[in-house]
């Protein structure tokens, strides 16, 4: 099986050779912007250094995935919301503090948002990564779920409030926004993904699994019948309180954070949704060594978890050793 | 030693009953609530339900019908949020509960800090509150604010994407005694420690205690730093603040 071969199959939960080693929302480091000149914040806006800066996750770290979307702010950018874009070590985030919208009725996706730089660049930067790497390695997109949009563009408190005070304009916020996850997301496949990453980040560090289940898991579902390539969620934190709910959902798989237990989150799932995670990032990838890596590695291996990576998208400082120690331990363990 | 039962209202009896399960917790709050006025327990139990509006009115009546300010932000606003820590800590509740909450808290005190200045009672200490530079994410250190103004601390807030020179300059313009610092990202993880860097570069590391947290920030990682303190949540961050201002917790 090549790497493609390899991802696609976990993702369907049928037999593979190896288990494939997978970031599903960015692997991009200082280390690696240096060695291909591709650096933040251009590798966020001009799809050729994005292009080849995701590269590196196949050719250098010898992951079986490439993610070229480093951050989650590029569909809130078209969506009007104010970007900070920052320096080479640090991510572009959006500036919460000032939202574009107050209710449901400001809710519009302009007509250019499949075209506004921030998009198109990613949908460019798939189209060059399948050129070049189709046949070899899963092209990952990534859509932002509604919720996460929400934040954005609404501001954390104001819509965190606003889905206590009134739940029915929340769900209308949701219905209006999925609308962006769903376009960006069929221009991806369009352009060439073989998954999307879809971060929805209704984590149990701000909200319940009641909260996931009341708002979102319907429109999960949705989102699993409507993009027609297996579907990543991802969510950060505790999450264990509403696996089950995801595993409702129909999503390929689950990107799971270390703040949950492999084998707990193996046993909730039963199969339904594959897992993909959860090598801890600020602890073991950034602050600690290859054999601590090794560990947390063989952990999910043995708990049967389909795909390893770290949790999330790794910090920018990250030493590309420990990187490349995921896919030299995997091997390791399967021999 | 006081009942549960010594407590008039049915609200914060239940809330007590229900939600607080460790043993010193539990009578810590009995004695603290069942010598209170009822009005005061209603305060706390409207409080409690993130009903900003009936904590707005209720505040107003008691100050009204003559309750010293002081004994209505301690015994309803106070007692009220300590309960909503306890709640959010051990996952009753979550963060949009909490900023109902914090809301109510908010009415209540729009009604009681124009008194408290003007008669100069003192805060528990001065804290200067931000997110580190090159990060924009505030959600927790909002939190920590709020839990903070509600145990009686006096809070500076710089915001998002607070630079060490912002952080100094509030120092020395507001007399503080303690900064706290916030990041969730990785990558403005370390400004926290550059920070406290350039606290020593000026000569101004002993005026002040250093307390952090965010999502990846761990007591190793505040140790390695030089940091006073590690609170992993709004509750923990109240509990250091007394602690590095030598106030009973």
């Amino acid at each position: 099986m090549n790497s493609r071969q390899r991802v696609l199959a976990a993702l369907n939960r049928q037999p593979v050779d190896r288990t494939p080693v997978c970031n599903p929302t960015s692997v991009a480091t200082v280390e690696l912007m240096d060695l291909v000149d591709a650096p933040f914040p251009d590798a966020n806006r001009k799809p050729e250094l994005m292009a080849r800066l995701a590269a590196t996750s196949y050719t250098e770290l010898g992951f079986d995935t490439i993610m070229p979307v480093f951050s989650i702010i590029q569909e809130s950018s078209a969506l009007g919301c104010k970007i900070q874009w920052e320096q080479k070590d640090n991510w572009p985030t959006v500036r919460m503090r000032e939202p574009v919208y107050e209710t449901h009725e400001d809710i519009r996706i302009p007509p250019d948002f499949l075209t506004h730089p921030d998009t198109h660049c990613v949908l460019e930067a798939i189209r060059i990564l399948k050129k070049e790497y189709g046949n070899e390695a899963a092209i990952i997109g990534k859509t932002m779920g509604p919720w996460s949009l929400g934040y954005h563009c609404f501001g954390v408190e104001p819509f965190l409030l606003l889905s206590l005070d009134d739940p029915g304009q929340t769900k209308l916020c949701l219905d209006k926004l999925k609308e962006a996850t769903i376009q960006f997301g069929l221009a991806q496949i369009e352009a060439g993904a073989d998954a999307l990453t879809l971060p929805d980040h209704a984590t149990g560090d701000l909200v319940s699994g009641e909260y996931y289940a009341r708002y979102l898991r319907d429109l999960h579902i949705e989102f699993a019948e409507r993009l027609k390539v297996p579907i990543i969620l991802h969510i950060c934190g505790k999450t264990v309180d509403r696996m089950e709910y995801i595993a409702q959902t129909g999503m390929a798989a689950f990107h799971y954070d270390s703040k949950n237990e492999p084998e707990e989150s193996m046993a909730i799932m039963k199969g339904r949704c594959a897992l993909v995670g959860n090598i801890n990032n600020p602890e073991t990838l950034f602050s600690k060594g290859p054999e601590v890596v090794r560990a947390e590695v063989r952990r999910n291996l043995n708990a049967g978890v389909n795909l390893v990576g770290p949790e999330c998208a790794i910090p920018l400082q990250t030493a590309i050793e420990n990187l490349k120690e995921i896919p030299r331990a995997v091997r390791e363990w399967h021999n | 030693m006081a009942q549960l039962n010594d407590i008039s209202n049915e609200t914060i009896r239940r809330e007590i009953a229900d939600y607080l399960e460790r043993e010193d917790e539990r009578q810590r709050n009995i004695d603290l609530f069942a010598p209170t006025q009822p009005a005061m327990q209603e305060i706390a139990a409207a409080l409690l339900e993130g009903d900003h509006k009936t904590v707005d009115r209720l505040t107003r009546a008691a100050l009204d019908s003559g309750t010293p300010a002081l004994q209505v932000m301690d015994d309803g606003l106070i007692a009220g949020m300590g309960i909503v820590g306890i709640k959010f800590r051990e996952n009753f509740i979550f963060v949009p509960e909490v900023l109902a909450c914090a809301r109510a808290m908010k009415a209540g005190m729009a009604h009681i800090e124009p008194i408290l200045s003007a008669s100069g009672i003192e805060k528990l200490a001065k804290v200067i509150m931000g997110t580190v530079k090159g990060d924009l994410h505030d959600i927790g250190k909002n939190l920590c604010i709020m839990m903070l103004r509600g145990s009686g601390f006096e809070v500076i807030d710089l915001g998002v994407d607070t630079s060490a020179d912002k952080f100094m300059t509030a120092v020395e313009e507001h007399s503080a005694s303690i900064v706290g610092m916030s990041a969730l990202l990785t990558t403005t993880m370390p400004n926290m420690g550059r920070t406290i860097e350039a606290f020593i570069d000026a000569d101004l590391r002993d005026q002040v205690k250093f307390m952090v947290g965010g999502a990846p920030v761990t007591q190793e990682f505040a140790d390695e730093m030089g940091a006073d303190g590690y609170g992993k949540d709004a509750l923990a961050c109240v509990a250091m603040a007394k602690r590095l201002a030598g106030v009973a917790a």
